[in-house]
């Protein structure tokens, strides 16, 4: 009987899981480890952050789902690595006991999601600094009730300063903020008070669009459209101001100091923001068999997991090179140690990286979430299928190979809502088999607005917690 | 090169017979494509 063991409970965890316990969990061992007993269905946050969803919507507890799927479930934070042959194992602390945890194992998949580094800009977050966040439902649930609390001084005729975007300069998930952006648009010209609101933008992005995979570019009618043109016509419409090739440096009380391309230094005003911290990998101890931290073997400094992906290439080679993003994501020097989502080292960026005269590097680091984390999932737990009953590994899809669905929300009423629908193949462009200077497929490739999106994004908030709960015909749902 | 929706543009984003067809296409792309990454 094999023992598996797997790290987190998000997108890409759960996902693996699901697939593991339906596949494995009557005769093998199948354990996940989370230091949170819920499921959160990330994608709706943006709707809690404005007041229009409620929180429990948007999570479901683990455990009974878990023990349909023969998983068996551990409420506790993972905090050491043991991966050397011989005695392989996860130690972690119980949630609410502190009790130390043990579990063994044969094969590990480390998909904790993000460490949301916050440190890594003072003053920044909603814990002990000035600005707020919708990556976690509790930072969510805190934004709101600071929007509300705003839309009340705005009620009594205040002008305020809205500014959303990105909170460090190798920020990533513009995505969401993006759909922060125009929902916050949305409601507050439903409100009637959307003249009180000054609105900026303020991205780390090379360009306007970009979203940390170099833009969406498109074909229709023979003609090529990118995102960039497509969100500038948003914001255009929206009265909605823009900054990018803007790195967040440092956040005081009601200002945040920037730096850009040209490194230059200013500061913005603002009333409230919401500012999309840098992501760093969990920080876990790994530890060899003599007590030895082997962190370099199995971590790149960020903390990301190492996996088979071709390291260390300059931007222009990396952008030339599809097959240096890792196909099967298991560690080269752990082969039974693999990662997905977030958790995973890229190889680069897939926006062209800028470092300014300052020496600060403005680079949206790769987006790694939703789809992407779902379908890396699932391809790690079926390649630890194919080791166990075959032995050898079938599996595999790069980013490079992948194609990602997202739709953004821009309102979410059915009536009169609004979102942006992006199909991107590949996320990450491959110049070899595209060839075109986009390294895109364009007749795949899409991008469209409008009510029939708002439809969209809430049938697959329903459609996903249908999946995600693993009911009927779960796995006839793509990820 | 910025441009601004037209009027046009504006009236198709939201009228909803439209809409419920573009619905449709876009359920059926996003499931045609996305499927195909479990063959992988």
């Amino acid at each position: 009987m094999a023992k598996i063991v797997v790290i987190g409970a998000g997108f890409a965890g759960h996902t693996t899981a699901l697939y593991l316990g339906s596949k494995l969990g009557r005769k093998h061992e199948v354990t996940v480890i989370s230091n949170r007993d819920v499921f959160g269905y990330v994608p709706s946050w943006v709707w809690v952050g404005v007041g229009h969803m409620k929180p429990e919507k948007t999570v479901f507890k683990l455990k009974s789902v878990y023990d349909r799927k023969h998983v068996k479930f551990v409420h506790a934070a993972a905090k050491e690595i043991h991966p050397e042959a011989g005695d392989q194992y996860v130690l972690g602390e119980e949630i609410g006991t502190g009790k130390e945890v043990r579990l063994d194992y044969d094969y590990l998949v480390i998909a904790p999601g993000p460490l949301l580094n916050f440190a890594g800009t003072p003053g920044l977050g909603p814990e002990g600094g000035f600005t707020h966040s919708i990556c976690s439902l509790p930072h969510a649930v805190k934004t709101r009730d600071a929007y509300l609390s705003l839309i009340e001084r705005m009620k009594k005729g205040e002008t305020v300063k809205i500014v959303v975007g990105t909170g460090h300069p190798g920020a990533t998930c513009q995505g969401a903020a993006f759909e922060y952006i125009v929902n916050v648009h949305k409601d507050l010209v439903k409100k009637g008070l959307r003249d009180k609101a000054d609105i900026l933008w303020l991205s780390n992005e090379p360009a306007l669009g970009d979203f940390g995979v170099n833009g969406v570019q498109i074909k229709r009618n023979g003609i090529v459209q990118k995102s960039e043109e497509f969100i500038q016509s948003v914001f255009k419409d929206h009265g909605i101001r823009y900054q990018v090739q803007t790195g967040v440096t440092k956040v005081e009380e009601g200002k945040i100091h920037w730096q850009n391309y040209e490194g230059e230094e200013g500061v913005t005003e603002f009333d409230f923001s919401m500012l999309i911290p840098q992501f760093k990998g969990q920080p876990f101890k790994y530890i060899g068999k003599d007590g030895s931290d082997i962190s370099a073997k199995l971590v790149n400094p960020a903390g990301f997991v190492l996996v088979d992906g071709k390291y260390g290439l300059p931007y222009p080679e990396l952008a030339r090179t599809p097959e240096a993003w890792p196909a099967q994501y298991n560690n080269p020097t752990y082969p039974n140690v693999f990662s997905a989502g977030i958790a995973f080292a890229p190889p680069g960026p897939i926006s062209k990286p800028f470092t300014n005269k300052n020496n600060i590097a403005i680079a949206p680091a790769p987006p790694r979430t939703g789809m992407v984390s779902g379908v890396i999932g699932r391809v790690v737990a079926m390649n630890i299928v194919d080791l166990i009953t075959t032995g050898k590994m079938t599996h595999s899809e790069r980013m490079t190979e992948m194609v990602a669905a997202c739709i953004a929300s821009m309102g979410d009423n059915l009536w009169d809502g609004n979102a942006v629908t992006i199909v991107m193949r590949p996320v990450v462009p491959d110049r070899k088999k595209y060839q075109n200077e986009y390294g895109r497929d364009l007749f795949t490739s899409h991008l469209e607005m409008g009510l029939s999106g708002a439809w969209m994004k809430f049938m697959l908030h329903y459609t996903f917690i249908w999946k995600f709960k693993a009911l009927l015909g779960w796995k006839l749902i793509p990820e | 090169m910025q441009q601004e929706f037209s009027k046009s543009e504006k009236f198709w984003m939201n009228f909803k017979l439209y809409q419920l067809w573009r619905f449709i296409v876009l359920n059926i792309k996003i499931y045609t494509v996305a499927v195909q990454s479990k063959w992988h």
